[in-house]
């Protein structure tokens, strides 16, 4: 445990901190986030500072000169974030400013619990054996399946304003029906949400297990939770088939594999290959994995929708979304990274040299920087509605082999929707390619041209923009 | 006419336009891989691949419209 350590610590403490942050300022306030961002930076700073004045007075060449000064300084330090923390303390809410006090001290303490539990015995006594390993991870779901709503039920009697935020997007449900005007913002989750209630306005989709759950404990909290959820439940659902079938084909690899870890392994080597082929050799190895994985991650949920009581996630706007900002903001990271700030500037002004060029900027800067927000929306919206309209268009022709036999009063329809399945295979399959070769080039404009495919990647940014 | 009225008639009037205006953008862009592909069959992959981007790029204007229809459809009574 030394100075290695510390540093992962801060490290942690730092991602932890800034997503409690954003939950607080959510759910809690904005106040009340700034105040936990603001406590936990003041804590980081204040560990900091007796880090480096403990190093100081005990480390190699303590008792000179400079050691002598960083001691000073460090005091100084010390008594500039007291007179800080004070101004904090009258500004901020104190229980906030308390609680990121204590993250680092939660991770230092977690951190090393981990350690110790990960070295002692017991632990390599059950992550040796599958079973006990499984047994106990189902031991630990069914306590915090018993748990969870106990500590639900109190948050809720205790906390009336946390309860109240979180069902926060009930009413839009009904008000989508009775007032037009003031849900047009949550229209799309709104129409969503509601699908599969017959007696609703909106678009009416095919019932998945969860609706039909939700229909048949209809009293139940975690059924509403659930129907609610039911997009970001499918999603990790997806997430979890796809992890499941990489570990297992990865688990035990073969030098002459079996035909399951054989597939996956040609899978891999196409889209390899074809990425490395966008972005060239010397940058795609990097990028491979994250765009692979939305490829794939992409293609098992819209596979998902022709699933009888399974339903695509990316039939609706929030998963679709959540994926494009993902992109962007990775694009633009890569952009900050490759290009350093003066660079991503250059590039955003569309790459002034000459004189015409740069009286070109006003007009060239607006545009870029529109057409960088342009593209997470294009691509949120053709993969949300080409799945929508595929997860319509069937729903229509099973509706229409219903009503053809209606007469006949049998309790089934005309399969009328079968060749249109394949029609869904092949846009599933399309659209996931597409979203990954989108996201691929916008990634491309964003590295450094190569005198390569200098020429190459200027031409397809005409289409793009 | 009333706003629902005009918005009965003028939603599925968009789509329509849009798909038209797609459609024959998508058209052209096939015509275009094709003959590509006819003269130089061994550059089938590179020209299959920026045909699709383009393809996507000219559809995505259709599902736009689709996107507005469903936004805006809950509006009708």
């Amino acid at each position: 445990m030394g100075l290695e350590f510390l540093a992962r610590v801060r490290k942690t403490s730092c991602w932890t901190g800034a997503v409690l942050a954003l939950v607080a300022g959510r759910y809690v306030g904005p106040g009340d986030g700034l105040a936990l961002g603001f406590g936990l930076l003041w804590s980081l700073a204040n560990l900091f500072l007796i880090e480096r004045l403990v190093v100081a007075i005990t480390g190699p060449g303590h008792g000179e000169l400079p050691a002598l000064k960083r001691v000073a300084w460090c005091v100084g330090g010390m008594l500039g974030l007291l007179a800080a923390g004070a101004a904090l303390l009258t500004w901020l809410p104190a229980a906030s400013l308390l609680w990121g006090f204590l993250v680092p001290f939660a991770v230092l303490t977690l951190k090393a619990a981990s350690q110790l539990i990960l070295g002692s015995g017991t632990w390599k006594r059950f992550a040796r054996h599958p079973g006990r390993a499984a047994g106990l991870i189902v031991a630990l779901a069914l306590a915090a399946w018993v748990v969870a709503p106990l500590l639900a039920r109190a948050a809720a009697e205790t906390d009336s304003t946390h309860a109240s935020s979180a069902a926060d997007p009930t009413p839009a449900e009904p008000s989508h029906g009775a007032a037009p005007g003031t849900a047009d913002a949550h229209g799309a989750a709104g129409s969503h949400d509601d699908g599969g209630h017959g007696e609703s306005s909106g678009p009416q989709k095919f019932a998945n297990f969860i609706t039909v759950l939700s229909r048949a404990f209809p009293d139940q909290p975690w059924a509403h939770f659930l129907h609610q959820y039911e997009v970001v439940f499918f999603s990790l659902l997806v997430a979890l088939v796809v992890s499941l079938l990489a570990f297992f084909a990865s688990r035990n690899p073969k030098m002459i594999p079996g035909p399951f870890q054989n597939a996956v392994e040609a899978l891999v080597e196409a889209l390899n290959d074809f990425i490395v082929g966008i972005l060239g050799p010397r940058h795609g190895p990097r990028y491979v994995p994250f765009l692979g994985t939305l490829f794939i991650y992409i293609l098992a949920m819209n596979l998902f929708g022709i699933v009888p009581f399974l339903e695509a996630p990316t039939s609706s706007l929030n998963i679709t979304v959540a994926m494009a900002i993902t992109v962007f903001l990775y694009a633009q990271f890569i952009g900050l990274k490759e290009l350093g700030v003066v660079g991503f500037l250059d590039h955003l002004a569309g790459n002034p040299r000459t004189v015409t060029q740069w009286v070109m900027v006003p007009l060239m800067l607006p545009i870029h920087v529109l057409g960088e927000f342009a593209k997470p929306i294009s691509l949120a919206c053709r993969l949300f509605g080409n799945i929508f309209g595929e997860d319509m268009l069937l729903v229509a022709f099973v509706s229409l082999g219903i009503t053809t036999l209606a007469f006949t009063g049998l309790p089934f329809g005309l399969p009328l929707q079968v060749p249109f399945l394949f029609l869904a295979l092949l846009t599933s399959t399309l659209q996931a390619l597409v979203f990954t070769v989108l996201s691929t080039i916008y990634f491309l404009l964003m590295l450094p041209h190569d005198d390569h495919d200098h020429h190459e990647s200027h031409e397809s940014a005409h289409p793009a923009h | 006419m009333n706003f629902q009225a005009a918005l009965a008639l003028g939603l599925p009037l968009g789509i329509g336009i849009a798909a038209i205006g797609s459609g024959i953008g998508l058209g052209l862009i096939g015509q275009g891989a094709m003959q590509a592909i006819g003269r130089q069959p061994e550059a089938t992959a590179k020209i299959q691949l920026a045909m699709i981007i383009i393809a996507a790029l000219a559809e995505a204007l259709t599902i736009y419209a689709f996107v507005t229809m469903f936004l805006l459809s809950g509006k009708i009574q």
